[in-house]
């Protein structure tokens, strides 16, 4: 094996120390309109004449679309138009589809031949109120043809499946095998192997309000306008505007704040298009916006659905070498971001340990289920779960401790930047103090102990430990570093902010991309802002622009919008002072290199009454032109288009993915739990999480994210599931089977931070909005086989409901707790 | 998730109310009221009533009393009403502890006590409890009024004895002299019970002399398992006796699995209830002598 060459890392930044606003929990800037409801979600936003568009969805998992008779529903009272899927095929195009061969498995915004699953669309009603849409679907008459259900991921690989696509050939989308590093040797010279294999069931990211758009075209000026809370915008919505037909100049978006996304209503565009179908035919303003229903059988949203099989090179020393995983992912009825969340597993697929070499296999299964799309971690957190997994067992099988074999493996704080053996670099961490902060705040000690006399009174107690990592800011390479050919090689994923400081010194920031999804990019901007130029967070304005006459932006995803955000700030935040030092220097006839920043404006070096703040330099520049030198435009106006800081190329042959993931966080979470033995019921007793992000921003709004991603997490182990039936129906499609974890479920959480800067973002920023989702799944999972171990019993399957618990319980032959 | 077209009527009387159901007879009318389940179901489109009868403006469907030995619910006391009730506290706090466990709050401040009833939900807490009380339900239709006891009461999921043009205008409730309880399982908190036991166990002497044992979730209706009381009654409530009722009773069961839980679970879900419904009753009844 040849040592593979890299390009160097990007230079090493040095931190402002004295920081005034980064790092404090200051009040959200958000808060107040959203806790007075003036948040304006779209269904805040649908104006007195707006027509009202519903979807019919399809009952059957996988059939043949005979007919479809539509003239009872056109009839239908306040009807204004019926548009089936195969209209729909004459009148857009395919949806916007990152997957492997969009040609062979063709996504459209209505199903058109077959249905491929329960809640695909076969037709829209668009009326004068959803009342009279959904009376009149009940009047369409669809023929349908039943075909076999596939929903079995390892079946539909199987020859003689159905198949979900008949021009694919074949129900696998994508099948390679990577491999880094010398496998072979690595598992010759392992003294243990340790196999295992697991299954992650799907769930998904459940928002308050579900997707929706309300397009208005104008037939005068040819325009279309939605409102839609989709998210990543400018950069990418052109796409959005081909499926229309619409030339780009001629769509404008704009955003609405998620109402909750999690992942998924990332490029969500099913909506958009559907309501600028309609509106486009009608000439009216019209709305989709999902219902529950809807939302949870037909968003394109569901997470991960993995089977694994995995293998671990160890030494009897507890030191890990080599990993060879095998994973097959039930993608659904399409495959709409390809198999990207592989590349967030391959960014930190060997966690914090220094495993030398990976074989890494995906096989994307489609089956008769609702498609994968993004959810808090993008797969990650599988691999995540995955790789604790099989430590811990490492760990049982040598007889360690579950600290002890974590602390042998990890990365020294002196190795970074780190690169893995995938390509991708960790840029700092220090694992070992993340994780003695977690033991310490989750009194692992006292657990262990409370854990053996509580065993001796009949009580099943579990402590979970697990070390994992948390990745930020992807870069767009990992959408298409899996082909050797790629259709579309795209490497940008900029953000963009505008800074302007009026006539009176106050300061408005313009943002790009996303209205709000979570991470508060208000209260992230104006921090950042103030850090620059010492004024208050609160007194900045924060406006959002739309589409139209935008900068370049690709919104939130992939923890990346606050290390963006920040560098777009500090960008923009440098032309102003440029300018405005210059303009300084001019009224004090000084040098502008004798001048320096300090408290809001310029001051000459040293001498702190000769100055000028920066409303003095700003009135100036806006309403005296004719002081200053011809050169100098009128204003106060700058904008920085700031570019992902630290992507590489991956290598031709993909032995090397190159850098793609580079801000690497990493948490340590310790949750006890008690099981119940007689019911399968899993009570968490104490859980404490300790997340290190590189420097905080706003230690509070973190501590929500890991609060928030937590829950979720806790969803993902104990509770949430997409369950399809052998039949192919969806039986968890509302709330009512499909569970959530309620306030009573999630525990108050002991939360700790550890500050690693990165040495390449501004103030040495990470992204931190996953981190809890991360971590949890992965987290119960150990402290569940903790507990059920005087049992032998392991868990190996996610969620982790009463019934898989009992099952496992009833088949190790332990008799259900007597009296 | 709207419900299709109806329409609506509010009358102040019982005689109006059954009138009006004779009346729209052909939409299959239903009545309204709390709304906590009906409305939902509606919003699904699962029910498709063409009339709604709501009895919110009737006169008297909002009195929750004592009539001697029995405590008399209307058909509109709210759940939250008779779960603060110091009336239900003393004459059935079976059903208080019950109301506990039905879904949220809010929900409990809209939904109605007869109405849990009348809907006959298999996983639901009241209609278990009506029947462990041995409870009369009250009815009235065009024939005019008569009492239905409550097991006979519920016939299948969701369905019941009432005819189609009968109100259940109250549900009553003997009082029971012993101990109680009302516990469940559910996945999480607030959400439909996987399995739910009330337990009924009067002692007298040191032995027990009489029981009551009812569960949801277990079977296509509430059931009383006859198996358990009779396991109970003359026996000490040692554990030993605890242990034997539940054999009994669930050697008895044959629940259907769903996507909560299998039919193996359940049962293994349904042994913890009884095991501890029957044991916290036990301790009550002895508490109380």
């Amino acid at each position: 094996m040849t040592a593979v060459e890299r390009p160097a890392p990007p230079p090493v930044r040095t931190h402002k120390e004295d920081r005034r606003w980064v790092g404090k929990s200051i009040r959200k800037v958000e808060d107040p309109k959203f806790l007075r409801g003036r948040g304006g979600y779209v269904a805040d936003l649908v104006r007195p004449g707006t027509l009202h568009a519903a979807v019919l969805r399809s009952p059957m998992p996988h059939a043949r679309i005979l007919s479809i008779e539509t003239a009872a529903a056109e009839a239908a009272p306040g009807v204004h138009l019926v548009v089936t899927g195969a209209q729909a095929a004459e009148l857009t195009g395919p949806l916007p589809d990152f997957g492997p061969d969009p040609t062979k498995h063709t996504w459209r915004c209505l199903a058109v031949d077959k249905v491929r699953y329960v809640g695909e669309g076969v037709a829209v009603v668009v009326a004068d109120d959803r009342y009279l849409a959904e009376d009149a679907l009940q009047l369409i008459e669809v023929e349908y043809d039943p075909l076999p259900p596939v929903t079995d991921p390892e079946a539909a690989l199987r020859p003689g499946a159905a198949l979900l696509h008949e021009a694919l050939e074949s129900n696998c989308a994508y099948d390679r095998q990577f491999t880094f590093g010398d496998v072979a040797r690595d598992f010759a010279e392992a003294d243990v192997v340790v196999r295992d294999r697991l299954r992650w069931h799907r769930s998904g990211g459940q928002p308050l309000e579900t997707v929706g758009a309300i397009a208005d075209f104008d037939p005068a000026t040819e325009k279309l306008t939605v409102h839609t809370n989709s998210l990543s915008f400018t950069s990418y919505m052109f796409m959005a505007a081909g499926a229309l037909g619409i030339p780009m100049n001629k769509f404008d978006v704009h955003q609405v704040p998620a109402g909750g996304s999690f992942g998924s209503k990332l490029f969500v565009t099913k909506p958009t298009v559907i309501a600028g179908m309609c509106s486009r035919i009608l000439g009216r303003p019209v709305v989709y916006l999902e219902d529950r229903v809807d939302n949870m059988s037909n968003c394109d949203h569901h997470g991960s659905d993995r089977v694994y099989d995995v293998e671990l090179a160890v030494m009897r020393d507890g030191t890990l070498r080599s990993i060879t995983i095998d994973t097959i992912d039930d993608y659904g009825a399409y495959i709409q971001f390809g198999v990207g969340h592989h590349g967030n597993a391959l960014a930190q697929v060997t966690g914090p340990y220094t495993i030398g070499s990976v074989q890494y296999r995906v096989r994307a299964a489609l089956t008769n289920k609702n498609q994968q799309g993004a959810y808090r971690g993008f797969g990650s957190e599988v691999n995540n779960w995955m790789l604790e997994q099989v430590v811990d067992k490492a760990a049982r099988e040598l007889g360690m401790d579950a600290a002890e074999i974590r602390r042998r493996n990890f990365i020294p704080p002196e190795a970074f930047p780190y690169f893995i053996p995938s390509g991708n670099v960790y840029d700092s961490g220090d694992y070992a103090t993340v994780l003695e902060k977690a033991l310490e705040l989750g009194e692992y000690d006292r657990w262990r102990a409370e854990q053996a006399r509580l065993r001796e009174e009949g009580r099943y107690i579990g402590i979970g430990l697990i070390s994992a990592q948390e990745r930020s800011v992807f870069s767009a390479t990992e959408f298409w570093f899996w082909f050797d050919e790629p259709n579309a090689p795209v490497t940008s994923s900029p953000e963009s902010v505008t800074l302007g400081v009026d006539a009176t010194g106050t300061i408005t920031a313009t943002l790009y991309s996303c209205a709000f999804w979570g991470n508060s990019p208000e209260t992230m901007v104006a921090q950042l802002v103030a850090e620059e130029f010492d004024c208050d967070p609160h007194s900045v304005s924060i406006i959002y622009h739309g589409l139209s006459g935008g900068l370049p932006a690709t919104g939130p995803g992939g923890s990346r919008t606050t290390v963006m955000l920040a560098g777009a700030v500090e960008g923009a935040s440098a032309k102003i002072k440029a300018k405005a030092r210059r303009a300084a220097a001019h009224l004090m006839e000084v040098d502008p290199e004798d001048l320096e920043w300090a408290e809001g404006g310029f001051q000459v070096r040293g001498v702190p009454d000769q100055r000028k703040g920066l409303d003095e330099i700003a009135a100036m520049l806006h309403m005296f032109k004719h002081s200053f030198p011809e050169d100098l435009e009128s204003g106060l106006e700058e904008s920085k288009v700031y570019d992902h800081p630290y992507t590489t190329m991956p290598a031709p042959d993909r032995s090397d993915l190159g850098v793609f993931y580079p801000f690497m966080g990493n948490a340590c979470h310790v949750p006890v739990v008690e099981v119940d033995v007689a019911t399968g019921e899993v009570r968490i007793l104490a859980y404490a999480a300790v997340h290190d992000c590189g420097t905080l921003v706003n230690p509070r709004s973190l501590a929500g994210h890991i609060v928030g991603g937590t829950a979720q997490g806790i969803g993902t182990a104990l509770y949430e599931e997409f369950v399809y039936d052998d039949e192919g129906q969806l039986v968890t499609s509302s709330f009512l089977d499909y569970s959530i974890p309620t306030a009573m479920e999630v525990p108050e959480l002991r939360i700790g931070h550890v500050e690693t800067p990165s040495p390449y973002t501004p103030h040495g920023i990470k992204g931190g909005g996953e981190g809890g989702r991360m971590m949890a799944p992965a987290a119960l999972n150990a402290a569940v086989n903790d507990a059920l171990a005087p049992l032998g019993v392991r868990v190996t399957e996610l969620p982790m409901t009463p019934d898989r618990l009992r099952a496992a319980i009833r088949e190790a032959g332990a008799a259900p707790g007597r009296g | 998730m709207k419900p299709p077209p109806f329409t609506y009527s509010v009358p102040t009387t019982v005689a109006d109310a059954v009138a009006l159901l004779v009346e729209h007879a052909e939409e299959e009318p239903r009545v309204l009221a709390g709304g906590q389940s009906l409305v939902p179901l509606m919003n699904f489109r699962l029910a498709q009533p063409g009339h709604l009868v709501d009895l919110r403006r009737v006169t008297g469907l909002d009195t929750l009393r004592l009539d001697g030995d029995h405590l008399v619910v209307g058909a509109m006391v709210r759940q939250a009403t008779a779960e603060r009730s110091p009336e239900v506290a003393l004459a059935a706090p079976l059903l208080a502890e019950a109301l506990g466990h039905v879904a949220h709050p809010p929900v409990r401040h809209s939904g109605t006590v007869v109405g849990s009833i009348a809907h006959a939900d298999p996983a639901a807490e009241l209609p278990a409890v009506a029947l462990a009380l041995d409870a009369e339900m009250t009815v009235v239709g065009p024939q005019g009024e008569r009492r239905i006891p409550a097991g006979e009461f519920f016939l299948g999921p969701f369905t019941t004895a009432l005819a189609p043009e009968e109100i259940l205008t109250e549900v009553r409730l003997p009082r029971f002299p012993g101990g109680h309880a009302f516990v469940e399982f559910a996945r999480t908190h607030g959400n439909f019970a996987v399995v739910g036991v009330a337990a009924l166990v009067a002692v007298e002497d040191g032995r027990v002399s009489r029981a009551a044992v009812a569960a949801s979730g277990v079977a296509p209706t509430p059931v009383r398992l006859a198996a358990a009381e009779e396991a109970l009654v003359g026996m000490t409530g040692d554990d030993t006796a605890v242990e034997a009722a539940v054999d009994a009773a669930t050697a008895g069961l044959d629940p259907a699995g769903d996507v909560h839980a299998s039919a193996a679970t359940r049962t293994d879900i349904a042994r913890v209830c009884l095991r501890e419904g029957i044991g916290r009753a036990l301790r009550r009844a002895e508490d109380r002598r």
